[in-house]
């Protein structure tokens, strides 16, 4: 192919796609990719990678917003192009191209036996060649089963309406299943073919080259030089035509937009609310069983006569036998006269222990003033056991 | 053998017996399994005989300035049986700072003030679970003014804090696992009515069925974290899945292990799972595991009154986020199945199409591709050979023109 080169040839271009197409072809490749690039991370929720692309772009609800939008777009772009496709089919007579015949067949045989070294050449392909239909008809049926089970996804409660329930996770599987296929096809077979192999910007440039022309599309260069792709249309027919169409299309265009309105805004498939939670207060106490009831307060011992059984005794073991019971602190025990008499010097109340230890205040289990002066008054009768 | 010998041997003996005192009190000390924190503190302090002489009067008690009544009685019996009595604590250990004698200087307002200074002694032994306590939801609680909110003795009791692990194993014992839910029953009794007649409590309380889990199985303990937030929402899974992904577990009762997978594989567990990953404290709406299966109340998947295998129950679950959601509706959700010719036999044929489509599409792509490319790369590289013979070619019409 490379000798063809050497040539010398004018320079000459050929209109490939007019501007609708390559707007389209730029709002879908934006719409496509889009959708690729928020899709995937949903359909792989545990590949780090997903998980890299939404704290990137802040979210799954992000992410599902911008698939949204992008499946808008993508399927106003696909409106505009069923009507233009219509007009050049209904009005223009142009031959449907885009249909895969035995030629193309034949040209896929022919690249092969090229490739392998038994053709010099490729198969001469017309104004599109197997890999561009192939590729057209698969985005046709990749939309289609997009739109129809993404509709499906997003307004599950109307579809279930007319469908068995497993219809969703089945939209599901087929959703994400097809996802894989076109997004790796587009990889595959588009970026080979248009960036890879020869960076081909037709679609955004609209033209070709004539050595483009020869390379890629040998039998269109070969129609349009000869000047058979030419169709002439009377302007009576065209304007027949017309009358026809736009009626149609107009129709058209309103009942996709009340079915787009519905997609969109079908259904409230869920509230928006939290699920409620525990219902029951969290403290709950159990009625706590009823701690034992304080003891009366014993009433102040009765001063009858100033002796050890009937005032001083039953005093110490009121006051004082917590410590200076059985337990003796400080070596001091209070429960018997006996010992009692260790801390007591009778007729000296001054030189008592007790005394001196309830005189400087602040003795746990202190004696009242009332009761100091009784005391001391006791000592100092003699400390009388009885 | 010379007498220095001897010498000689017994200085090695004195220095080894001497090394090995260095040693092994250390090692004498070191927690056993399950007394993970707990070191034995000596202090000197008067004996608990001491103190029990006054406190085992079952009369011996205050009464504070808010006229709170507070028992200051201990029951020798009880405490020598508990834990601390049983590894010789002395009241003074965790009593610290108490004057001797009558009234012991102590002060506090209410009885609850005076339990939760006591409350801080625990940390001078425990004081990882002391620490993590500072992180829970009851600290923060307190912290907040809900005094009632639990510390240590709240839930370990003070006098009678009972065995918890199995000191040769490590392992919670059987009578802990009885004992914990009735501790938390003590402030939380409404939940813990909904946790008794779940599978859970049922099991636990019927059978000392050992695989249910209690309270802190779920909740934790001592760190105990707010159930209420968003990050624990978006959590929950994983705790559910610790023992449902577990066959050791699973397999005796014959309860799937897919639960988790086939809850991530769906809507509500992609969305949940990723905004875990990617946003752990935000709020979603996306049902987890307890938001179907219950929280605390949880039954059995067969029960007639709640039991989600019960199609009217999974529809009501569904109505309550999905309230337009007819009878077709619960089968969308393929609940916890695997798609297959039997179940979910649509979804199992998509699956199967594209497993064969994708690849019965993109292998002959990608071998045209390879064929196209090696081509590009030997005629690059390779010149080519002569032509043989005139090919066909399309007539060069060249003109300074645009076609259309």
């Amino acid at each position: 192919m490379s000798d063809m080169t050497s040539t010398p040839t004018k320079k000459k271009v050929f209109v490939r796609f007019d501007l609708l197409q390559r707007v389209q072809h730029f709002i879908f490749l934006i719409s496509f990719s889009l959708l690729g690039f928020t899709g995937l991370p949903q359909r792989y929720p545990l590949s780090p990678i997903s998980t890299a692309f939404f704290e990137l772009t802040g979210g799954v609800e992000v992410a599902r917003n911008i698939h949204h939008a992008s499946a808008i777009v993508m399927m106003i772009v696909s409106l505009v192009h069923v009507l233009e496709v219509m007009y050049r089919v209904m009005v223009l007579s142009t031959p449907i191209s885009m249909i895969p015949w035995i030629s193309d067949a034949l040209h896929v045989y022919e690249d092969v036996q090229y490739y392998l070294g038994f053709r010099r050449h490729k198969g001469y392909y017309g104004r599109y060649s197997y890999a561009e239909k192939i590729e057209y008809l698969a985005l046709i049926w990749g939309t289609v089963v997009m739109g129809l089970t993404g509709f499906m996804m997003w307004n599950p409660i109307s579809t279930l309406r007319y469908l068995p329930g497993e219809a969703i996770p089945a939209a599901k599987a087929a959703h994400g299943g097809e996802a894989v296929l076109a997004v790796a096809a587009i990889i595959i077979w588009h970026f080979y073919h248009v960036h890879i192999k020869h960076l081909n910007l037709s679609m955004f440039t609209g033209k070709l080259s004539r050595e483009e022309m020869l390379h890629e599309h040998p039998a269109e260069l070969a129609a349009i030089e000869s000047g058979k792709h030419e169709v002439q249309i009377a302007p009576t027919v065209l304007r027949k035509r017309q009358m026809i169409y736009f009626p149609l299309a107009f129709v058209l265009v309103a009942a996709f937009s009340v079915g787009f309105y519905y997609f969109v805004a079908f259904e409230t498939t869920a509230v928006v609310t939290l699920p409620q939670g525990e219902t029951v207060p969290a403290f709950y106490p159990l009625t706590p069983t009823p701690l034992p009831t304080p003891t009366p307060t014993p009433e102040p011992v009765a001063v009858t006569t100033l002796t050890w059984e009937a005032f001083a005794g039953p005093l110490a073991q009121k006051k004082c036998s917590m410590c200076h019971g059985a337990t003796a602190m400080g070596n001091v025990n209070l429960t018997t006269y006996a010992d009692a008499m260790k801390v007591i010097t009778p007729k000296d109340s001054a030189n008592s222990k007790l005394v001196i230890k309830q005189n400087a205040g602040g003795h746990p289990g202190q004696f009242t003033a009332d009761e100091l002066t009784q005391i001391k008054a006791w000592i100092d009768a003699g400390a009388p056991e009885k | 053998m010379r007498i220095r010998h001897y010498f000689f041997i017994t200085g090695l003996t004195v220095l080894i017996v001497a090394l090995g005192l260095a040693v092994f009190p250390a090692a004498a000390a070191t927690p056993g399994p399950g007394e993970t924190a707990a070191s034995s503190r000596v202090l000197a302090g008067p004996e608990n005989d001491a103190c029990l002489a006054c406190h085992q009067n079952p009369q011996i008690s205050v009464n504070l300035p808010n006229g709170d009544f507070y028992n200051l009685f201990v029951d020798p019996q009880i405490f020598t049986l508990s834990v601390h009595g049983e590894g010789g604590i002395t009241c003074v250990q965790c009593h610290v700072g108490f004057e001797p004698g009558m009234g012991h200087d102590f002060k506090a307002g209410s009885a609850r003030e005076a339990t939760l200074r006591l409350n801080e002694t625990c940390a001078q032994c425990h004081q990882e679970q002391s620490s993590q306590e500072k992180d829970s939801a009851h600290a923060a609680a307190r912290a907040s003014g809900q005094m009632e909110a639990a510390i240590c003795t709240d839930c370990h009791t003070a006098h009678d804090v009972r065995r918890i692990h199995d000191t040769n194993t490590g392992e919670i014992l059987p009578d802990t696992r009885q004992w914990i839910p009735q501790t938390c029953r003590k402030c939380h009794s409404a939940i813990y009515d909904k946790y008794r007649n779940s599978v859970h409590g049922e099991a636990l309380s019927d059978e000392s069925n050992p695989d249910v889990p209690t309270c802190i199985d779920c909740h934790g303990v001592h760190i105990i974290e707010d159930p209420r937030t968003s990050t624990f929402r978006l959590m929950s899974p994983q705790i559910c899945a610790k023992c449902h992904t577990d066959p050791t577990i699973m397999d005796k009762y014959g309860i799937s292990t897919q639960v988790l997978n086939t809850y991530v594989a769906d809507f509500h567990g992609t969305t949940v799972t990723i905004f875990e990953k990617v946003a752990p404290d935000a709020t979603t709406n996306k049902p987890v595991c307890y938001d179907c299966h219950g929280i605390h109340d949880i039954t059995k998947v067969d029960d007639p009154k709640k039991g989600l295998e019960v199609k009217e129950n999974l529809l009501a679950r569904c109505q309550t986020c999905h309230p337009e959601a007819n009878t077709n509706f619960p089968e969308s959700w393929m609940s916890h199945y695997i798609p297959s010719a039997e179940k979910y036999p649509i979804v199992y044929y998509v699956n199967l199409f594209y497993q064969f489509l994708i690849p019965g599409a993109l292998i002959p792509m990608g071998i045209l591709v390879v064929l196209d490319f090696a081509r590009l790369m030997i005629n690059k590289f390779r010149p080519p050979a002569k032509p043989k013979a005139r090919e066909r070619q399309p007539k060069d019409t060249s003109e300074e023109a645009t076609y259309e």
